[in-house]
């Protein structure tokens, strides 16, 4: 069975990475409070069941809770890191209005992501060789059309540092 | 692996040793203690390679300049790093920014705040208009109710009123004889008949 569940579409990679909503750091708690029945409600339903799996994806390390069926009207409540709670009301909103807001209000902004990848792609520069953990190779012999590893196939005679020396001895 | 030894066996190998060599003998290996030595091997004493005092001390000098430049360059490498993480954690960059996003937050959070004021606003006036909506319905209810009690009240007058005229004509004990005389004297014919087409005839004989 290839599919589970209705929108079988959510769990792509390709569908979680799509998201765009980072919270700042300062963001480490998200808590949404809906519920399962009524028409105010159902902005914050369609928030959950399309927009959560991006949000969660994208910020493995907030904690998402969902509370249903608690209190008359559906809410969002961020808790920061300093204490701060920010409350978002979204009675009656569309989720695509809701996902906007937030990111407005608690996501890193465009240049701040970019910054950041820029940093990220300057820390780990492609033309560097060393260890599997920091670089891509660890040996110019990995690369394609250059000489193989000596430890693998022999080198030919005349790139040996013996046949070179027992020339140069001959020639003198 | 190779240890310096002293003792016996000591003796007799440094006759034929080197002057100035030390002597090594194996400590680990293949063999186990109480393996006797190869036979290939049975003399045999071995001496670590030869060393000139002049290379050495040459080789040392450098290699000590070396090893001193690499550690020199290491350390400055290292405190360049730790500089820069220190200037971006507490330098005075780091505080524009902090302030700057402190009160970008403020800003932000105004808004949410205000985007919340509007929707309590709109969420009061929509809770008003479906109270006034229950209140009406109840009242129509109510009023409903009452006009069917009225209707049913004006029913049961009806047939009072109807049952009261029918009284007039009820047989009592007064009337009895009255009434016996009158039902002797007017017979009254029930009979009637009906053809297949569903004319029907009052008219027949009274027997």
């Amino acid at each position: 069975m290839p599919m589970k569940g209705r929108f079988p579409i959510r769990r792509t990679l390709e569908y979680l990475q799509k998201g765009d909503i980072v919270f700042k750091n300062r963001v480490k708690i998200m808590t949404v409070n809906y519920n399962t029945h009524g028409e105010l409600s159902e902005g914050a339903r369609k928030f959950v069941f399309f927009n959560l799996p991006q949000i969660q994806y994208k910020n493995q390390w907030v904690q998402v809770m969902m509370f249903k069926n608690m209190t008359p009207s559906p809410f969002l409540k961020f808790y920061l890191d300093d204490g701060e709670q920010v409350l978002v009301d979204v009675e009656g909103r569309d989720h695509k209005h809701i996902s906007d807001h937030v990111r407005k209000i608690l996501g890193k902004t465009e240049e701040v992501l970019q910054a950041e990848a820029q940093a990220k792609m300057q820390e780990s520069n492609p033309a560097n060789f060393g260890p599997r953990k920091y670089c891509l190779r660890e040996c110019i012999c990995e690369v394609d059309g250059q000489v193989p590893c000596p430890g693998t196939t022999a080198l030919p005679k005349e790139m040996t540092g013996k046949y070179r020396t027992k020339m140069a001895a001959a020639q003198e | 692996m190779f240890q310096v030894i002293g003792g016996r066996s000591v003796q007799a190998a440094r006759v034929l040793a080197p002057r100035s060599a030390v002597l090594v003998e194996a400590v680990r290996g293949r063999k186990s203690r109480t393996d006797p030595v190869a036979k290939s091997k049975v003399g045999r004493i071995k001496m670590p390679p030869p060393v000139d005092p002049v290379e050495m001390v040459v080789l040392k000098e450098r290699y000590g300049e070396y090893q001193m430049i690499m550690r020199a360059l290491r350390l400055e490498f290292k405190e360049e790093m730790l500089r820069k993480r220190y200037e971006e954690d507490t330098g005075s960059l780091a505080e524009e920014r902090a302030r700057q996003e402190a009160q970008e937050h403020r800003v932000l959070m105004d808004l949410n705040h205000l985007e919340n004021q509007r929707m309590l606003k709109l969420r009061i006036v929509r809770v008003q208009m479906e109270k006034e909506e229950a209140d009406r319905k109840k009242f129509k209810v109510i009023l409903q109710r009452e006009q069917e009690q009225q209707e049913i009240v004006k029913e049961k007058e009806k047939e009072i009123l109807k049952l009261q005229e029918d009284a007039k004509n009820f047989i009592t004990l007064e009337n009895l004889d009255q009434r016996i005389e009158e039902a002797l004297d007017n017979p009254k014919n029930y009979n009637f008949a009906i053809d297949k087409q569903g004319k029907v005839v009052k008219q027949t004989m009274l027997q």
